[in-house]
């Protein structure tokens, strides 16, 4: 996957987990989910852009009956964390199976929007894509502002404090759980909008969402779980990972981000970012 | 017991139900296998609380191991299975080493994504593994006498051979888990922090679980090769793992029908249920999560506890049968000779960030002292406690114990020289009985990692519990859970627990916290009795008691020595009685 979009999308699972300290497995789900209300957005009013909006807004609203009708019912049990995993895990099984009921096995075409089709400029021997560089700047105007919204609101005061003493966010009178089901909402937002972006990139299909999850993972394990600026470091570096090695020697494409991640284990637990004690519960 | 005999039964008998037909039988023997991984993978997560999401590679390994050597070198069939099932063993070390550096769901996902990379080496490797066309032509069917033969056999013979084999290994693991090291995982499930502080290198004892998991997960590996005659992909692929997690689950975790169950309902949704449901995915999956939400025991966990015998399926419901017990005579910890330092910190010092709890902290304890910790409130006295037992590691300084320098051992290895603690919030085994918490403790001084015999058999590890269940006055509630105490019960139990591993040095940690005046006196009065046999620092905060028990006192303030005397002396000193009286 792209490295930028990684990034978007492993920003999702780390603040889901930073909080509510679940490993959402339903993650990869709101991402194909994105790509296809960004299918049918475009099938409906043929405005891509509308897509854009509107794919994360939808996700986010599953998102939010994903917390409130499923994981509600774990908090406070013994074991959530497990059982957190276990249910999300069941929502990963489930609803690509509903998708292809509702829309059908094969995959969908989702094409580039016409402004951004064709080749920018050459870099040396490589086509630089309209759509490419679109992408890069989304990130680069998404990022920012998503880092504002953790680091200088209200908000983001609530899920930083919540990620280090839950308990005591609820004694000072805070609605936690209003706050965890934004944040379970906006994680599953950053999902769909990688998922809708990527559309175009790749064939939109029910089973899109396997292996961002792992990708994700690996990207928050080599960077740090829970810090922002080790999940862009880590998706920046898994991303160029996987496209240096897709180009040099495409055979080992698939391995060598795992092998990076065992090697992070092995030189530097917390990864390259974390903090000491941080996410090892 | 009565598990196993059920599983006999059914098993010698199944073959009758399915009218012999092969196909039946195949189905049978299948869910056999699946019910053997499932299990396997239950010794880690209902036994040993590691959820693991790589169980795909350890089957996978195996399948293909023995696929290979019998493909392509036409090794004997015995050598291949065995072969297998030690791939597995293998694979989880390889995975466990790397995973245990972490905990909890973070584990989880670290498993599932190395994992992945067997998963690529299969797929890679085309030539040897057959890539995504699976391995087929496997000649088990006339190679190797005699275990080839009988599985070549009529379909029936087959069904019998793998049927005693599975038997054999639910009989193994059943035993395992009963054995003293099975005692152990169970601690560990229960309280990590406190099973380290017993002695218990809790790392290691997770990567026990891990190994057994492995070995017989790589068994019902190789048998499924044997099985199906093939290897295809998806016994290597992510989705195995989601797959054995949810037979266990279906099935009820912690408990030795429950995996069988499981897998025999999971085969038949995605055999049958198929068969009439396109997109039966959604009812799998649905399902799954009702089970999680509703029956967390699962099928056979529920019906157990339906049926109010936990004997029927539990595996760890086994209590010890032990004698009521006489009132052992006289103190139980041994009194240590000579008495020079027995514990002494240079320079001892911890910061958090910019905060400093601890602050050169220069610290001489002689043997067979009873000294006071007592300080205001964030003093840095818990963190002190927890540099020198090896919880937190030091910023700066040492600490020699017997001598002997010990900065940055970790706690299970301070525990080991004879260091011990009790704990300001309680701290105790909750899922387990109050005997199985002393006895615990008690028990890791003698074996970590024995995997056969029975743990009542270690009869000076019973006897040590009993004695220091009847000191406390605790041996009258030996079968009730540790959680179910009273708040005064439970403080006596994390003092027990302490004792139990026999330290010649005791670190109690307020242990009066939360008693009732009449509690305190009677607590107040054993650890003077205790000292007689042990030294003993101990951070209290009821001034009264303090005065009363302690050869000497010293006073921490701001994460240093404010003071240090007899309590005569700290009475009269000006520096405490200006910080006592501000705070």
């Amino acid at each position: 996957m792209n490295g930028c979009i990684l990034i978007l999308v492993a920003l999702g699972l780390s603040i889901v987990f930073g909080l509510m300290g679940i490993i959402n497995f339903a993650h990869g789900i709101f991402y194909m989910l994105g790509a296809y209300a960004g299918w049918l957005t475009v099938q409906l009013t043929g405005s891509f852009w509308l897509a854009l909006v509107a794919a994360p807004a939808a996700v986010g609203l599953v998102g939010v009956l994903v917390e409130r009708g499923v994981l509600k019912r774990i908090y406070g049990t013994k074991n959530a964390n497990f059982a957190g995993v276990l249910v999300t895990y069941g929502l990963a099984i489930m609803i690509p199976d509903l998708v292809r009921m509702t829309f059908g096995r094969p995959g969908k075409p989702f094409a580039v929007p016409e402004v951004l089709t064709g080749s920018l400029f050459r870099l040396g021997a490589i086509d630089v894509h309209g759509y490419r560089v679109f992408i890069l700047l989304v990130t680069a105007v998404l990022l920012p502002l998503l880092w504002l919204l953790l680091n200088r609101t209200n908000l983001g005061l609530v899920i930083r404090a919540g990620t280090s003493d839950n308990l005591m966010v609820q004694l000072l009178g805070i609605n936690v759980a209003r706050t965890w089901t934004i944040t379970y909402a906006l994680g599953a937002a950053l999902a769909a909008f990688g998922g809708v972006i990527t559309a175009p990139l790749v064939a939109v299909a029910p089973e899109m969402g396997g292996l961002v999850l792992i990708e994700c993972f690996i990207v928050t394990v080599v960077g740090g779980m829970g810090t922002f600026l080790g999940v862009v470091a880590g998706g920046l570096l898994i991303g160029e990972a996987l496209a240096l090695t897709g180009m040099l020697y495409d055979v080992l494409a698939d391995v060598v981000i795992y092998l990076a991640m065992a090697l992070v284990l092995l030189v530097r637990p917390r990864g390259l970012f974390g903090q000491e004690g941080m996410s090892e519960e | 017991m009565r598990g196993l005999l059920l599983a006999a039964l059914v098993l010698a008998t199944a073959p009758l139900y399915a009218d012999y037909t092969p196909f039946y039988l195949g189905l049978l023997t299948e869910i056999l296998v699946f019910g053997l991984f499932a299990l396997a993978y239950d010794v880690l997560l209902g036994h040993a609380g590691v959820l693991s999401l790589g169980h795909s590679a350890f089957l996978g390994v195996a399948a293909y191991t023995t696929g290979i050597l019998l493909a392509r070198y036409r090794a004997p069939l015995e050598l291949s299975l065995l072969a297998g099932a030690l791939g597995g063993l293998l694979t989880s070390l390889i995975l466990g080493v790397l995973v245990l550096r972490k905990r909890g769901v973070y584990l989880a996902m670290l498993t599932l994504a190395l994992s992945q990379v067997f998963y690529y080496i299969v797929l890679m490797w085309t030539p040897v593994t057959g890539g995504t066309d699976g391995l087929g032509n496997l000649p088990i069917l006339y190679l190797s006498e005699p275990l080839g033969w009988r599985l070549s056999k009529r379909p029936v013979t087959r069904y019998y051979v793998i049927a005693a084999l599975i038997f054999l290994a639910m009989l193994a693991i059943r035993h395992l888990l009963h054995s003293p090291l099975g005692r152990v995982m169970r601690a560990v499930k229960a309280n990590e922090t406190r099973a380290a502080a017993c002695g218990y290198d809790t790392r290691r004892i997770r990567l026990a679980a891990f190994a057994v998991s492995g070995l017989f997960s790589g068994l019902a590996g190789a048998l499924l090769t044997v099985v199906l005659e093939f290897v295809p992909i998806e016994n290597i692929h992510w989705q195995m793992s989601g797959a054995v997690l949810i037979m266990t689950l279906f099935g009820g975790t912690g408990t030795l029908l429950g995996p069988f169950v499981g897998a025999g309902v999971f085969i038949w949704m995605r055999d049958f249920l198929s068969k009439y449901l396109e997109y039966w995915e959604v009812f799998v999956g649905g399902a799954f999560v009702l089970i999680v939400l509703f029956l967390p025991d699962g099928i056979v966990g529920s019906l157990a506890r339906l049926v109010g015998r936990r004997g029927l399926a539990a595996v760890g419901a086994a209590e010890d049968q032990l004698p009521e017990p006489e009132r052992l005579a006289g103190g139980g910890a041994r009194a240590a000779a000579g008495d020079g330092r027995l514990l002494e910190s240079r320079g001892l010092t911890k910061t958090f960030g910019g905060l400093i709890a601890v602050n050169r902290v220069d610290f001489q304890v002689r043997t067979g002292e009873l000294r006071s910790v007592i300080g205001p409130n964030g003093a840095g006295k818990t963190t002190f406690f927890n540099l020198l037992t090896g919880v937190l590691p030091p910023s700066g300084g040492s600490i020699f114990f017997k001598g002997a320098d010990i900065t940055g051992l970790p706690a299970h290895a301070v525990s080991r020289l004879g260091i011990a603690r009790s704990y300001q919030v309680t701290n105790i085994f909750g899922d387990l009985t109050v005997f199985e918490n002393v006895r615990i403790a008690a028990q890791s001084r003698f074996t970590h990692y024995r995997f056969w015999g029975r743990p009542d058999s270690l009869a000076a590890v019973n006897a040590r519990a009993e004695e220091i269940l009847g000191q406390l006055g605790l041996a009258p509630k030996r079968h009730a859970l540790a959680r179910e105490l009273s708040h005064g019960e439970q403080r006596y139990l994390e003092i027990g627990i302490a004792l139990a591993t026999d330290p010649d040095f005791l670190l109690l940690d307020e242990p009066t916290a939360g008693m009732s005046p009449d509690e305190t006196q009677r607590t107040a009065a054993f650890v003077r009795r205790l000292a007689g046999h042990v030294t003993i620092v101990v951070v209290e905060h009821d001034m009264e008691v303090v005065m009363g028990i302690s050869d000497r006192i010293t006073v921490l303030n701001y994460g240093e020595i404010l003071a240090e005397g007899t309590p005569a002396e700290i009475r009269e000193n000006p520096d405490v009685r200006r910080v006592y009286l501000r705070d």
